[in-house]
């Protein structure tokens, strides 16, 4: 049996785009130039995921699904990539011209292992996107070396994301231990020779993704990280890399029955649960905003784990739906921090924004109506479509709690409107409100057009999540594709 | 054909230009501009009931593809029930926008514009038929009414407002469950994906699971009402509302839980709330003991009107779950009556909190003659409070218990005594604000009310007593149409 090897464009794009860049900082620095030819770079991928793939191999194992979920997930994590790269310019942090260049080439290299990640259908592919991602990450983060708070959260982070990927890849040998094959796919436990051994593997492979993810219990560092690097990379943090993990993890469980009780299934469940109870509370009691949004989008990673626990018609469409809604609200709420007040990370700072910056304190309760669920913005239709698919699969119990945390919920977003609304308690002195460049402008008002746009009028967006990812070809096909790699 | 999602629409657009040409023009412009919006609302209202005059069942339809993927319609329809119900909303709406030119000076636009998107989400309310759009809706109006409570409320409006809106949500997303949960129900059973309330209406019932279903809805609609365990928020919400806040919470916000428990509860599922009911009308009847008790003992006038409130708002759950149609009845006429009586109650205390600086009844007394045409209007509304025969409250109570009488003889006794505990607590705030020697040692005119003051509390007045002398008419019109006019429905909405 013949097979195919496809190489998704945007994959192509981004690793000659980077090569590009690199030419570029190595015949001369100029920030400016190299931070358009990222951004270039980063419209052509976005085209080139629309386009016809180009590259077709034939006769090697598959590397890459080109699939519409795959599409679909890159299509987001460029649009973040351009939201963050606009968001860069103009910060404080990134201006220093000594260093800036680099810092658009390791923007370019996340979006590349981010984008491997979402098409990725063989191990080594997926781990290659992973620590592509990672070790770029690791890299912005620690960009303001100056600062102490980055250099904490950069070990931070490099010491977790190094035990996570240790935990990924012995599940994966695990897995090819039990099965002779390095597919990305969760073996089916049933048929095993030993059984304890793939269920063992499965579970290590879901750790390792979990703490990627920052799902409670696994989630104690992205607070700390978020608080300690740039805003833009923050978001970066908080989006990219969750919208990558979560479409690579959905696919690496599409051959698993979900409603049927095992121990993988076990775990994400309580896993769900935690992360959405955790996440709030978490975010509850903070008086930093970036460590609130820190909470916030692990809360969201547990919603959409419901989503990902309701197999059948809406599951995968509604958490299609939830992470273009989530990415949207939350890119929206970075840009307006790193816009307005770039160096105000304390709640406190941002009492009577709505006197003093009208349309950015707007633009910020779009989004955080958005992420509270509420009518008329589009996180509301994306919570609605996300219980949607809980009901229709009778998790009773995970929409109990997606009910009881969401209102937990509701009170910290609902805090942050209403500081922004209030004066001053104390006649404490409140930062410089900047204004945003005019890029940045323009992104906020796009995200929060988009938002209340997309909450109105669902129905295309609902539409473009059917149907996404087809589940993978039965087993015995997939045995030809692997025999080369066999021992 | 277009009536009715004009009758939505208008409200928003019509505060969106008030907050537009409040942005840089003088305080009064965007008063202005709400006021002529609801006035053309009220033409509109008064359109679109003389041109379905005489028409049984569903008067008037709209529907419009919204996300059909999912089977959700724009759908709006409108029966008797509706029409009652959105007369009220414009009527309460009215006083709220004319009577705040004077306490509203600070951004006055994003005043008007948040009162009236919260009618507009009302309008809404009592209009839609598709269940997604009735939720879309249920929580759009809690939003803007969020703000009014937060920005010009009173010292302690932050924890309210959030209170409020904890209360609400949070209930109101077991409704959204409850909805799907129905839903997939009829999904299953019919293979069609819809949320239109009368396709829903067939299988809903029928389903095993009913019970459950119907307990998302009831709870929902119990807190908004409120219902006794679930009224902790209603006080404080109700105390710490500018007046014209306090005036759409209480005239048409509870309703708003009054009309889903007709529409979604007893006529969605007959059966589960009939086996519901014994325990719905007991909570009414604590309720209404409870909080007339806890009214007796307030000193903020405020506060006092709130638990009367809610003790009033029994009757509405006693009388919808009585089972019969005369309870049922009684229970629309009592969703009026209160809306009107409560709303001016709380036109009066907002005016005396306004001249005399304190909402403290033990620092009031006194008041009549220092504001006599004021005191007599007071007088008048703490009689249709109390139940006074000819005012339209006592139509309500009475039909209330007579229905209520076929159900339980005991509960009509409990239930009864409540209108004992209610001329006491009237009475006692009449007493302590405008009789008795003045408080204060140097009691002089506060000044005449204005005349936009005097016109609204005359015209609740005159629609008090028209309904109390004369509820037929209402009577007529306030049956809920049955669900099987949907042939009808469908054949206009195409």
């Amino acid at each position: 049996m013949m097979s195919y090897s496809f190489l998704p464009n945007a994959v192509l794009i981004l690793c000659l785009g980077s090569l590009v860049q690199m030419a570029a900082i190595a015949a001369k620095r100029h920030v400016g130039r190299d931070a358009l030819i990222g951004f270039l770079v980063l419209v052509a991928s976005l085209i080139g995921i629309f386009m016809p793939t180009v590259l077709i191999m034939t006769g090697a194992m598959p590397l890459f699904a080109p699939d519409p979920w795959a599409s679909y997930n890159a299509a987001l994590i460029v649009l973040s990539a351009m939201a963050i790269h606009i968001m860069s310019w103009r910060n404080p942090v990134v201006e220093d011209e000594a260093v800036g260049s680099e810092y658009y080439l390791l923007l370019t290299l996340t979006t590349l292992g981010s984008v491997i990640m979402t098409a990725a259908i063989h191990d080594i592919t997926f781990f290659i996107g992973l620590e592509t991602l990672s070790l770029s990450l690791l890299g912005l983060i620690a960009f303001r070396n100056r600062r102490i708070d980055a250099g904490e959260a950069a070990m931070k982070y490099i010491v977790l994301s190094g035990v996570s990927s240790a935990t990924l890849v012995f599940g994966f040998a695990l897995n090819y231990a039990e099965t002779g094959s390095l597919r990305f796919l969760s073996p089916s436990i049933a048929n095993a020779p030993e059984p304890i051994l793939a269920s063992m593997g499965v579970i290590l492979v879901l750790t390792g993704m979990f703490f990627k993810l920052s799902a409670v219990p696994f989630h104690l560092w992205l607070a700390d990280v978020l608080e300690g690097t740039s805003i833009p990379v923050a978001a970066l943090v908080a989006v990219i890399s969750k919208v990558a993990l979560f479409s690579a993890m959905v696919r690496y469980f599409s051959s698993v029955n979900l409603y049927v009780p095992s121990a993988q299934v076990d775990e994400i469940l309580v896993v769900a649960i935690l992360s959405m109870i955790g996440g709030n509370l978490l975010a509850l009691s903070q008086t930093n905003l970036k460590r609130l949004l820190a909470g916030s989008s692990i809360a969201h990673i547990g919603y959409l784990l419901v989503a990902f626990l309701s197999p059948g018609p809406f599951g995968l469409a509604s958490a299609a739906f939830y992470l273009a809604a989530y990415s949207a609200a939350t890119l929206g709420m970075f840009a307006i921090m790193a816009g307005v007040m770039p160096q105000g990370a304390d709640i406190d700072d941002w009492y009577g924004l709505f006197r003093r910056k009208p349309a950015a304190a707007l633009a910020m309760s779009v989004m955080l109506i958005s992420l509270a669920g509420i009518p008329p913005a589009v996180g509301f239709f994306a919570k609605f479509y996300i219980a949607a698919a809980g009901i229709s699969a009778h998790r009773i119990l995970l929409l109990l709690v997606l009910v009881l945390s969401s209102t937990i919920g509701l009170y910290y977003y609902l805090r942050l409107i209403r500081i922004m609304m209030l004066p001053a308690p104390t006649e404490a002195s409140l930062p410089e409100v900047e204004a945003p460049w005019g890029g940045n402008t323009a992104l906020i008002t796009v995200l929060a057009v988009a938002t209340i746009l997309f909450g109105i009028f669902p129905s295309g967006l609902v539409g473009v999540g059917r149907n996404l990812l087809a589940p993978p070809p039965p087993a015995n096909a997939v045995a030809d594709n692997t025999a080369g790699v066999g021992p | 054909m277009f009536a009715l999602p004009a009758l939505v629409a208008l409200p928003f657009l019509g505060g969106l230009a008030a907050w537009l040409v409040g942005i840089r023009g003088p305080s009064r412009m965007p008063w202005i501009a709400s006021l002529a919006t609801v006035v053309l609302q009220i033409l509109l209202l008064l359109d679109l009931t003389l041109g379905t005059a005489g028409m049984p069942g569903w008067r008037a339809h709209f529907a419009a593809p919204w996300v059909p993927l999912l089977g959700i319609d724009f759908r709006l329809d409108m029966d008797g029930l509706s029409l009652v119900l959105l007369w009220l909303n414009v009527l309460i709406s009215l006083p709220c926008v004319l009577l705040s030119s004077r306490n509203v000076r600070e951004r006055a636009g994003l005043f008007h514009f948040l009162i009236l998107a919260t009618v507009a989400g009302i309008n809404g309310v009592f209009v839609a038929t598709d269940l997604f759009l009735f939720f879309f809706f249920w929580e759009l109006m809690l939003l803007p009414m969020f703000g009014v409570i937060l920005i010009w409320g009173h010292e302690g409006r932050a924890r309210a407002a959030l209170k409020f809106f904890l209360f609400t949500q949070g209930s109101g997303l077991l409704m959204l469950l409850a909805i799907l949960a129905l839903v997939i129900v009829h999904a299953q059973h019919t293979g069609v994906l819809t949320f239109n309330y009368f396709a829903l209406a067939q299988t809903g019932a029928m389903s095993p699971l009913a019970p459950f279903i119907m307990a998302g809805f009831f709870i929902a609609f119990a807190v908004k009402l409120p219902m006794v365990p679930f009224h902790a928020w209603l006080p404080d919400t109700y105390a710490e509302s500018p007046t014209a806040g306090s005036i759409l919470l209480s005239g048409v916000l509870a309703k708003t839980g009054g009309y889903g428990m007709i529409r979604y509860v007893v006529m969605l599922f007959p059966g589960a709330s009939a086996h519901l009911a014994p325990l719905a009308m007991s909570l009414g009847v604590v309720g209404i003991l409870y909080c007339a008790w806890l009214a007796v003992s307030q000193d903020d006038i405020k506060r006092l009107i709130a638990y009367s409130s809610v003790s009033h708002l029994g009757y509405i759950l006693l009388g919808v779950f009585s089972g019969t149609r005369i309870g049922m009845e009684g229970a629309v006429i009592q969703m009026v009556a209160h809306g009107l009586s409560t709303g001016a109650l709380f036109v009066i205390a907002g005016f005396v909190e306004d001249r005399t600086g304190t909402r403290d009844m033990s620092r009031l007394g006194g008041l009549w003659p220092a504001m006599p045409q004021f005191s007599a209007m007071a007088m008048f509304f703490a009689a249709a409070t109390l139940g006074l025969p000819g005012l339209g409250n006592f139509v309500g109570e009475f039909l209330v218990l007579m229905g209520t009488w076929q159900a339980s003889h005991v509960m009509t006794y409990f239930a009864a005594a409540g209108a004992v505990l209610s001329s006491i607590y009237s009475l006692t705030m009449m007493m302590r604000v405008f009789y008795g020697p003045p408080k204060a040692p140097d009691a002089r005119p506060l000044g005449l009310p204005s005349f936009s003051h005097l016109t609204v509390l005359g015209a609740a007045a005159v629609l008090l007593l028209a309904l109390g002398v004369y509820p037929q008419p209402v009577l007529n019109l306030s049956t809920p149409a049955s669900l099987h006019m949907v042939d009808l429905a469908e054949e206009t909405a195409r």
